[in-house]
């Protein structure tokens, strides 16, 4: 009997010692592939933020490109007229020489009629109305010159272009908030202008910019993911138009929330396209030319604040994306972009 | 007693007026005319008859390239110059293939270089004699594409031998690979065109057709490319004066209309030395120049020394 116990539990006892055995192993099978789920997220992880750093590099370069022309006009006429008022004023120099010449020839006779005697003083005469005549000459020339008013003229125009230069630059550092990363308040209208600026170069020449802004409360944001939203947004619609066409932008607060619309009049979205615009690497356009992110980029920082985007389309007609945030957006937690 | 020669008269299209008062200051012992709105550009410069047109390339009512290409019909006469702040390609490549420009500028602009590059255009536009078209009457162009040669550079085989089944049965086509080969065959044949690619293997050919261009200008150059940008183009149209630019694939049509205007041009420059002033290019600009590879100078020397026999220059 206590043989069959003895045997019982140590098949029993073999049993659990490789049930044990078993588990362990199990268990040293589910660790390595946890660890290679951990590196597998982290390579992902990895991945998405240099994804997202690349679109922030390509956001920047579409920047620079429209940044250097806005610049390069006011440059243009900033840069020649500071030089033109240079030669304009030696060209002013010469005339008031001239006149310090004729002045000088004025002054000589006098000097001599002091000491003259009849005869040469009949030849002073003529020498002093030939004197007065180039005086007045001279000075009709310094009066009438149009060149002290040209360079005033051109110094106003230089100092209109250096406002419209510092107000470029200030508009960048606004877009870029390249002095303060992080949360912050937020005047949405400002990030829409400075997004505009930025895009100007695709918009100008065809697509007119209907602004219906009004007056907003501050936002509790990531200003630097709000202006990328915005160009974004800004971009697509530029992009859908072919041609000429209409962006309208409106923006107004309702219930503690910011409303924002983007509407264009550009080829619309077809509906088998539609549910997937902001599914990330999705893209329409040919290779190359989109990363397919710009969107999914877009829904991932409103979604981050705590916010929605909606979208409404008709092919051929054209699309409004309205973005919707909580203005005190404190619960947000804004998206790692 | 000599006459001085009246004032040259420069017109100024821009829709940012403090540009047009910029460069009428600049250019202001010229007698100048302006306007901000391109869509009377051909006629005042038909109405003044002007010398030298400057014209910005993004403007509201119509882009640049379309001012000049309607210049270029309707006055002929004038030389082009495009002023831009921003150069896209496609502008770069409309100025070329459609508006023909003498110079394109980048803004912000260098005074000096501008001034001078007006005071040249201007003399040429007076002096040099006009082409009014390129393209020949049929009989005379038979005749052109069975005497002048046409050079094709390139060293994809494939794209080779796509041009071949384009070119071959209607001109004297020639193939290299090479600078090399190439200068060996304007040697020994008369040519007229040069079809080719920027680059042959990894030598840069820019500086082959800067040089051919700068020293026979009556030649006409059809760039070829697959990797456009526009810094190289810009400065193959104001260092190589070149004739067309086209991008890869290259498409039947367009590469047909191409050489036969491009044949037409030189055959009418070859009957009419004068008037190749127009397409004179400008010297290399050392510090610009993005062609790494400078021309080596016994290549430098056989292009300089190519005959003008076989050229159809008629230096005296």
């Amino acid at each position: 009997m206590l043989t069959i116990i003895l045997v019982l539990l140590l098949a029993v006892c073999a049993g659990l010692g490789y049930e044990l055995m078993r588990t362990r192993r199990q268990m040293l099978v589910l660790r390595a592939g946890h660890a290679e789920s951990e590196d597998e997220l982290k390579r992902l992880q990895a991945s998405q933020s240099q994804v997202i750093h690349t679109t922030k590099l390509a956001s920047l370069g579409q920047m620079v490109a429209g940044v250097a022309h806005e610049i390069n006009t006011p440059l243009g006429f900033v840069k020649s007229n500071v030089e033109v008022v240079g030669d304009l004023l030696d060209d002013y120099r010469k005339l008031v020489k001239q006149y310090d010449a004729a002045v000088q020839i004025c002054l000589q006779p006098v000097d001599l009629i002091f000491n003259a005697d009849k005869a040469s003083l009949d030849k002073l005469v003529k020498h002093v109305e030939e004197a007065r005549r180039k005086l007045f000459e001279a000075r009709a020339a310094v009066e009438k010159s149009p060149l002290l008013k040209d360079a005033k003229e051109l110094l106003g125009d230089a100092s209109e272009g250096l406002a419209q230069l510092s107000s470029l630059v200030l508009n960048l550092k606004g877009f870029s908030r390249v002095d303060r990363d992080g949360m912050d308040t937020m005047d949405l209208n400002e990030g829409i202008e400075s997004a505009l600026m930025i895009a100007q170069h695709q918009l100008r020449d065809r697509v007119k910019v209907v602004k219906q802004l009004q007056a907003l409360p501050k936002v509790r944001c990531m200003p630097s993911q709000m202006n990328q939203v915005f160009l974004n947004l800004i971009t697509n619609a530029a992009q859908a138009i072919d041609g000429d066409g209409t962006l309208t932008i409106a923006s107004k607060a309702e219930g503690g929330q910011v409303q924002l619309d983007f509407t264009d009049t550009g080829c619309g979205i077809p509906d088998d396209v539609l549910p997937k615009i902001f599914d990330p690497f999705f893209t329409t356009k040919p290779v190359g030319e989109g990363t397919g992110l710009g969107l999914s980029i877009v829904h991932k920082i409103v979604k981050g604040h705590g916010g929605t985007i909606k979208v409404r389309t008709t092919p051929r007609k054209g699309t409004t994306f309205s973005v919707s945030l909580p203005v005190n957006g404190s619960g947000a937690t804004a998206a790692d972009a | 007693m000599t006459d001085t020669p009246a004032p040259l008269r420069i017109l100024m299209v821009d829709d940012e007026s403090r540009i047009l008062r910029a460069l009428k200051a600049l250019l202001r012992e010229y007698t100048t005319f302006s306007t901000t709105n391109p869509l009377e550009a051909a006629a005042l410069a038909k109405q003044h008859d002007v010398d030298v047109v400057i014209c910005d390339q993004r403007m509201p009512e119509k882009v640049g390239v379309d001012v000049l290409r309607e210049i270029k019909e309707t006055h002929p006469r004038a030389l082009r110059i495009l002023l831009t702040g921003y150069s896209d390609l496609k502008a770069v490549l409309g100025s070329v293939n459609e508006g023909e420009v003498f110079r394109f500028v980048n803004k912000p602009w260098n005074n000096t270089e501008l001034r001078d590059l007006v005071a040249s255009a201007g003399q040429i536009a007076r002096e040099a004699p006009v082409i009014a078209r390129d393209v020949l009457p049929q009989a005379e162009h038979d005749r052109a594409r069975t005497q002048v040669g046409v050079l094709v550079i390139e060293d994809d085989t494939a794209v080779q031998q796509r041009l071949r089944e384009i070119l071959q049965p209607y001109y004297k086509v020639n193939f290299a690979n090479n600078a090399e080969r190439a200068l060996q065959i304007m040697e020994q044949n008369e040519t007229g065109v040069v079809i080719s690619e920027t680059e042959a293997g990894r030598s840069d050919l820019t500086a082959l057709l800067k040089a051919l261009k700068l020293h026979h200008p009556h030649i006409a150059t059809v760039v070829v490319t697959e990797r456009a940008n526009a810094a190289t183009a810009i400065e193959l149209i104001n260092e190589g004066q070149v004739y067309r630019m086209l991008i890869k694939p290259v498409r039947m049509g367009t590469c047909r209309l191409s050489v036969d205007s491009a044949i037409g041009r030189y055959w009418q420059l070859k009957q009419n030395p004068q008037a190749a002033r127009r397409f004179v290019a400008a010297a290399p600009n050392a510090e610009s120049s993005t062609s790494a590879l400078r021309l080596p100078a016994a290549l430098l020397n056989r292009i300089r020394s190519l005959p003008g026999r076989l050229l159809g220059t008629m230096r005296a």
